[in-house]
């Protein structure tokens, strides 16, 4: 069924679909018009579901973790200040391997106060072990929520999961969507209980891990991340299979096959930079376009495969790593080292709801482009639009 | 529901069991081992950091027979809430969820998830176990430790009056509030033994002392937990829909100084200060009627 939905809508449409059980959540700006329509689909009776209505994101992510402890499906939304409160329980959630799926509405963090769109606030959670996916429209935001809810459950993996989408750009713009059918998402979603808190199996959950264990809990816990990377891309096959609709797996190209400068981006910028490689190839350049897609755990692999014919690469980071700079330059430079000699230019652009657009990132390729011909060596970073 | 009325009466089983880490005279584990009696082996719990986060459970042996969660300091309430809630939703309905916390994750750092579960009138059972100062760090002052007591970061003695947590709990109007104290474990037991049978938010306040926080002798935990509520420093009472019943009137009375004296912690308190809190306890004492 086709609908015209924001990506508020789709994440709640995709609660609704995947049956979660329980929500707990702390409204924040732009995310809450979602936590409010799952509310309505509990109030309607077309979800059947506890609200937990938190004072707090970080009591929100406690209630999540608890829930899911408890042996229930949970959900989340939150953003910016509420995912960096939410910090230190994100940890516990990811070393305790429960599977908790959250939606992100990227947005940029304070100072200065900022309400508008950017990668930043889920760039800085990098580390804390979640499964991280980026969407770049509102269909993907429905369908990486439901492909989540299998991915994060997988036995190999028992994570959680963040899927992020931007603050208007994708929360609060109309799309086409198409929603599947409830029986569908039931046949691909069979709800699983692992409780760890269980009356009839105590269990102690986080005792004291001395220095002869707590390392081996963490080899653990990287290894079923890096694990999430293969079993996305059996997920989204049998997603595929099931609505016709693959978004593939860690990444995707587009129009890669000869391309000699490469725009690689994720979140919404990924539709831009479709549009922008249309309008360069009809220019008759070699442009390309590769989407990460599953920013954590980072595909370098992927990226390696998805990148044979390029001489330069760009790198478009809507965040920005103080001192280091763009997280994707980083991780691009990292993944290629010793693999290829391919220059990585990385562009810092578009923060705090900052305007980039095709002409930007046309202008951008020809930049590069240029510095390419030249032979000149990428700068560590640069700002664009200042 | 039949209340235990006589500790021969008390069930032999142990849930939280020897074995603990908790030290020789540990109030906390005192007050642990008595609730766990009354609540019996379909309870959840979930601890924040603390003393008794640690002591149940360390490394890959556990003293707790009921499924427990060492939560994150801040919101053990917020925890349990999500517990209840996957509880309901599999219709399971007769387990008890409880936030057992300090007087740190109670008063202090858990206060913000604390006052939203109790303002939810979330269906948990909020313990705090009080010693007054946050000993799992060594002892520091909190909003919880008293007026003049010592402590390593107040060696002269903390400048400001104890908060009044059951005040603000009361003003939350939860479905069951008491005080209680490890000196008095029938007393605790049976209150335990009424907040399981209450749906709705239930607070219970534990006394726990801490021999070490409290420079007193590992042997003298009970004696002090006594003496506080003999001197009128510590009521033992429990309010539901906040009609207060007091529980237990001590057979003798004693001045707050000789409690105040046996404690290494007040050793800066002055005897016109001393005095002034006398006047206070003595108020009070007539006030609320035994």
């Amino acid at each position: 069924m086709r609908q015209l939905l924001n990506g508020n809508e789709a994440a709640a449409h995709a609660a609704r679909l995947a049956r979660v059980e329980v929500l707990a959540s702390y409204p924040i700006t732009p995310a809450a018009p979602a936590m409010e329509k799952i509310t309505q689909f509990i109030a309607e009776g077309s979800l059947k579901a506890r609200f937990i209505r938190v004072e707090s994101d970080h009591s929100a992510m406690a209630a999540a973790l608890g829930a899911s402890l408890a042996g229930a499906r949970p959900f989340l939304i939150t953003n910016s200040q509420g995912l960096a409160y939410m910090s230190e329980v994100l940890y516990h959630t990811s070393g305790l391997r429960q599977p908790v799926v959250m939606a992100v509405v990227n947005r940029a963090l304070a100072a200065p106060h900022s309400r508008f769109p950017e990668q930043g606030d889920a760039v800085a959670q990098e580390a804390a072990g979640w499964i991280q996916l980026f969407c770049e429209n509102n269909q993907e935001v429905l369908d990486s929520l439901l492909q989540a809810f299998r991915l994060g459950e997988d036995e190999g993996v028992r994570l959680p999961v963040m899927v992020n989408y931007e603050g208007y750009i994708q929360s609060h713009t109309r799309e086409t969507v198409d929603l599947p059918q409830q029986e569908e998402i039931d046949g691909f979603l069979p709800l699983m209980r692992r409780p760890a808190l269980d009356v009839a199996n105590p269990m102690a959950v986080n005792t004291v891990a001395g220095p002869e264990l707590y390392m081996d809990f963490k080899y653990h816990q990287d290894a079923a991340l890096q694990q999430a990377a293969a079993v996305l891309e059996e997920v989204s096959a049998a997603y595929a299979r099931l609505t016709g609709r693959d978004w593939g797996g860690p990444v995707a190209g587009y129009r890669l096959e000869d391309a000699e400068v490469v725009l690689v981006a994720m979140g919404s910028l990924v539709s831009t930079a479709r549009i922008a490689v249309d309008a360069l190839r009809e220019e008759g350049e070699k442009a390309g376009l590769l989407k990460i897609r599953l920013f954590r755990p980072f595909p370098a692999v992927a990226v390696r495969q998805g990148l044979p014919a390029a001489r330069a690469i760009v790198a478009l980071d809507k965040n920005i790593v103080y001192g280091v700079g763009g997280a994707l330059g980083r991780e691009l430079r990292a993944s290629l080292y010793g693999h290829a000699s391919v220059p990585v230019f990385s562009y810092i652009l578009g923060l705090g709801g900052r305007d980039a657009g095709v002409a930007d990132l046309a202008q951008i390729y020809r930049q590069v482009r240029e510095n390419m011909v030249a032979g000149l060596t990428p700068a560590a970073y640069q700002w664009y639009g200042l | 529901m039949e209340l235990i009325n006589s500790l021969a009466a008390v069930p032999d089983t142990e849930l939280f069991t020897g074995g603990h880490g908790g030290c020789r005279g540990c109030g906390a584990a005192l007050a642990a081992r008595q609730a766990m009696k009354a609540l019996g082996p379909r309870t959840i719990i979930t601890i924040p950091a603390s003393c008794m986060a640690t002591i149940g459970g360390s490394g890959l042996t556990t003293a707790w027979e009921i499924p427990f969660y060492h939560s994150l300091f801040e919101c053990a309430p917020a925890v349990a809430s999500g517990i209840r809630a996957a509880l309901d939703i599999q219709g399971i309905e007769d387990v008890n969820v409880v936030s057992w916390a300090g007087d740190a994750g109670t008063a202090d750092i858990g206060f913000q998830s604390l006052t939203g579960a109790a303002e939810r009138q979330e269906n948990i059972i909020h313990v705090c176990y009080d010693n007054e100062t946050y000993m799992n760090t060594g002892g520091q002052a909190g909003s919880a430790t008293p007026y003049l007591a010592a402590t390593p970061d107040t060696p002269a003695g903390k400048p400001t009056p104890r908060k009044d947590m059951l005040a603000i709990m009361a003003a939350h109007r939860p479905a069951y509030l008491a005080t209680a104290s490890v000196a008095y474990p029938l007393d605790l037991i049976q209150k335990f033994q009424r907040a399981r049978e209450i749906e709705g938010f239930r607070y219970i306040h534990i006394l726990a002392p801490c021999f070490k926080g409290w420079g007193i002798k590992e042997d003298q935990t009970v004696q002090l937990a006594r003496i506080a509520v003999e001197c009128g420093l510590w009521q033992l009472y429990e309010e539901v829909d906040g009609r207060r019943r007091v529980t237990v009137i001590p057979e003798r009375r004693l001045p707050v100084r000789e409690y105040l004296r046996l404690q290494g912690r007040f050793q800066t308190m002055d005897e016109a200060t001393i005095a002034a809190l006398q006047a206070a306890v003595d108020r009070r004492w007539q006030e609320v009627p035994s």
